[in-house]
């Protein structure tokens, strides 16, 4: 599990990267949106998975049965507060790319004259 | 626990709502962005008098959100670090309301302008406030995105450019924090700061392994350095500092750089200074994270003082000019900072270069918040804020250009200004760096902070000799400048004269505040983290 993650992890961070260093816009906003989303995984993955006991989350004393592999519910909280916010920042960046593109006519930043 | 350790906060975000709602109503909407100012003010210095500074105050105070006990919940401290910190923003902040009401023309006013000032009051307050790795990253993200809008604000093709960079950078920056947090998670088990202190200082008691931090945590310098516009993250100062409106830049340089500066000082000194790790590097060996900081923010303060001084030197706006002695005055921030990872943390002078750091970063909020205003205040009145259409303001307005002599003057570093007395601890802190640790490293500190004063004269007699002395040009003879504007230049001006001649207690007030930052212990104690474990 750790291994699949650090791929995904490593290789998310890869394509972010890739996309942000383009000169067109919209990938650009890609790119953030990916490197963003690469960030929820690792977060994810930082929280560890290990076996659930009651001392741990006193839930599963009265859940009853076999109880499955839970994960860190702080990390969870994190995640879902980086997700709004990122929500939040990738819809600024979209409609920001947007009225860039109609002051400096162009979609390429490379072609930005300031 | 103690309700006037948020009460700042309250203000802000009460004034933010209240803007927001009279949006149709730009009479009682700019009245109440006032009041809010003021209100955070007086605020800001009812909690520092009655809970770090009055004679009766605890020193620190700390307020638990949701009355979740230290380590579960989020915590908010109130410690002499802090309140320093906090009096800038707030003595920034209103000056920066104040100008803006007479600044910005009306209609833009009305286009959300002050709900996204306290915004950025908002977050910047959190910021110095919390006590959780987590919820700095928030409150970060509370003053970049009010950030991002502001330097949009004008829609222009540069604006929005340097606006899309600015957000494109942080976004990085941010995706890196949050990978240092939880990593830092990973490693010590918690997020909150005190408690992070306390398990670095005794790692086998509560069966971590603290070497991850020292990699960690020089992630987190990378995006404390990012917001606090060091070489080599610097290259969004200038852009976003000239696109910003004015009144804006004032609070970028003397405020949300200085947020950069605190996270720096706050993470390293109080929390991960506890910890003993060995950093084993080429080139560089230590015993704990901040030997690994001392060189490498010595380097970055030192090449930003070099950066931001011969950017200075050559540009021809007003604006321009400062945004790069901006970079450069950051590095004369850092360097004292860097100074005091590198000496004794038994010794008592770690406490006096970080006094010299706060000193300074004080001196720059005041001066450059002035500057910035009245290069705001001569534009809006030539139409140009070129040095080469410039000439003779001194002669046409003589009480603008006299605040702007005393602002330039205050950077130089004469006394009695505040600018002298953050130069001389600087320089103090260098001298006695090379006193207590000899070597080439602290000598090239020295080196840079007499460069960067000497850079600093020179565009400071530049931007005065061309645009202040000599002929008046066609720009300047029908320049009017606005007597509002100019009072609150004058204020400012006589802040930055009373702080120098007055500056016995500032100092006290920094030393609090370095002790505040140094004294890990304090901090755990106040948390309420002493004691055993509640883990």
């Amino acid at each position: 599990m750790s291994a699949a993650l650090a791929v995904a992890v490593g290789g998310l961070f890869a394509v972010g990267t890739f996309l942000l260093l383009q000169r067109d816009l919209v990938r650009v906003v890609f790119g953030i949106a990916v490197v963003s989303q690469a960030t929820f995984v690792y977060l994810i993955a930082m929280g560890g998975i290990e076996e659930g006991t009651g001392d741990l989350v006193p839930v599963l004393d009265t859940h009853g049965g076999a109880v499955p592999e839970i994960a860190d519910p702080v990390v969870q909280a994190l995640v879902l507060t980086a997700i709004v916010i990122s929500f939040g920042t990738t819809a600024l960046a979209l409609v920001l790319s947007y009225r860039a593109y109609e002051e400096n006519e162009s979609m390429d930043v490379t072609e930005w004259s300031r | 626990m103690s309700l006037l350790v948020i009460a700042p906060l309250l203000v802000a975000v009460t004034t933010a709502v209240c803007t927001l709602a009279l949006g149709r109503r730009p009479r009682l909407q700019r009245a109440a962005s006032v009041g809010g100012a003021v209100g955070y003010v007086a605020s800001v210095s009812v909690a520092v008098w009655a809970l770090v500074l009055g004679p009766a105050a605890p020193g620190a105070a700390v307020y638990q959100v949701g009355d979740w006990p230290a380590p579960f919940g989020i915590t908010l401290v109130l410690d002499g670090l802090s309140a320093f910190m906090l009096t800038m923003a707030a003595g920034v902040g209103i000056a920066s309301i104040l100008f803006s009401v007479r600044y910005v023309s009306r209609e833009n006013q009305r286009v959300y302008y002050h709900p996204l000032f306290h915004m950025l009051l908002v977050g910047v307050t959190g910021a110095f406030l919390t006590g959780d790795l987590f919820n700095l990253f928030v409150w970060f993200e509370v003053m970049l995105i009010a950030s991002y809008v502001f330097v949009a604000f004008y829609g222009t093709d540069h604006a929005t450019a340097a606006s899309f960079r600015y957000l494109v950078m942080n976004v990085f920056g941010s995706a890196l924090m949050l990978v240092a947090v939880g990593g830092l998670y990973a490693a010590t088990g918690t997020l909150n700061m005190a408690d992070m202190a306390r398990r670095l200082a005794t790692p086998d008691a509560y069966g971590i392994d603290p070497a991850p931090v020292v990699g960690l945590s020089a992630l987190l310098l990378a995006v404390f350095a990012l917001k606090a516009g060091l070489v080599p993250f610097q290259f969004w100062v200038p852009g976003a500092y000239t696109a910003a409106p004015a009144p804006i830049t004032a609070m970028f340089a003397g405020v949300t750089k200085k947020v950069g500066i605190y996270a720096i000082v706050r993470c390293y000194f109080t929390v991960f200074a506890t910890a003993s790790v060995p950093v084993d590097l080429p080139g560089l060996t230590a015993a704990s994270p901040l030997g690994f900081l001392a060189p490498v923010l010595g380097a970055m303060g030192v090449a930003s003082i070099a950066v931001g001084g011969f950017g200075a030197v050559g540009r021809d706006r007003l604006e321009s000019v400062f945004a790069y002695s901006s970079v450069g005055q950051v590095g004369f921030i850092a360097v004292p900072v860097a100074i005091a990872a590198a000496a004794d943390p038994a010794g008592a002078f770690r406490g006096v270069a970080i006094a010299a750091a706060l000193v300074f970063a004080l001196h720059h909020a005041l001066a450059k918040g002035l500057l910035f205003l009245a290069a705001a205040a001569v534009e809006d009145a030539t139409k140009t804020g070129r040095l080469r259409h410039l000439g003779g303001l001194a002669g046409h307005s003589p009480v603008l250009s006299g605040a702007v002599f005393v602002g330039l003057l205050s950077l130089i570093g004469l006394p009695p200004l505040t600018g002298f007395f953050g130069k001389f601890l600087a320089f103090d802190a260098a001298v006695r760096g090379i006193a207590s640790n000899p070597g080439p490293s602290s000598a090239l500190a020295l080196v840079a902070l007499l460069v960067g004063a000497v850079l600093t004269i020179l565009y400071a007699t530049r931007v005065w000799t061309s645009g202040f002395w000599g002929r008046e040009t066609a720009a300047v003879e029908v320049a009017s400048a606005d007597s509002g504007q100019v009072a609150v230049l004058v204020a400012l001006a006589a802040a930055v004269v009373l702080v120098g001649v007055g500056f016995d207690p500032v100092y006290r007030f920094a030393e609090t505040a370095a002790t505040a930052a140094l004294d890990s212990e304090a901090y755990v104690d106040v948390v309420g983290l002493n004691g055993g474990d509640r883990a």
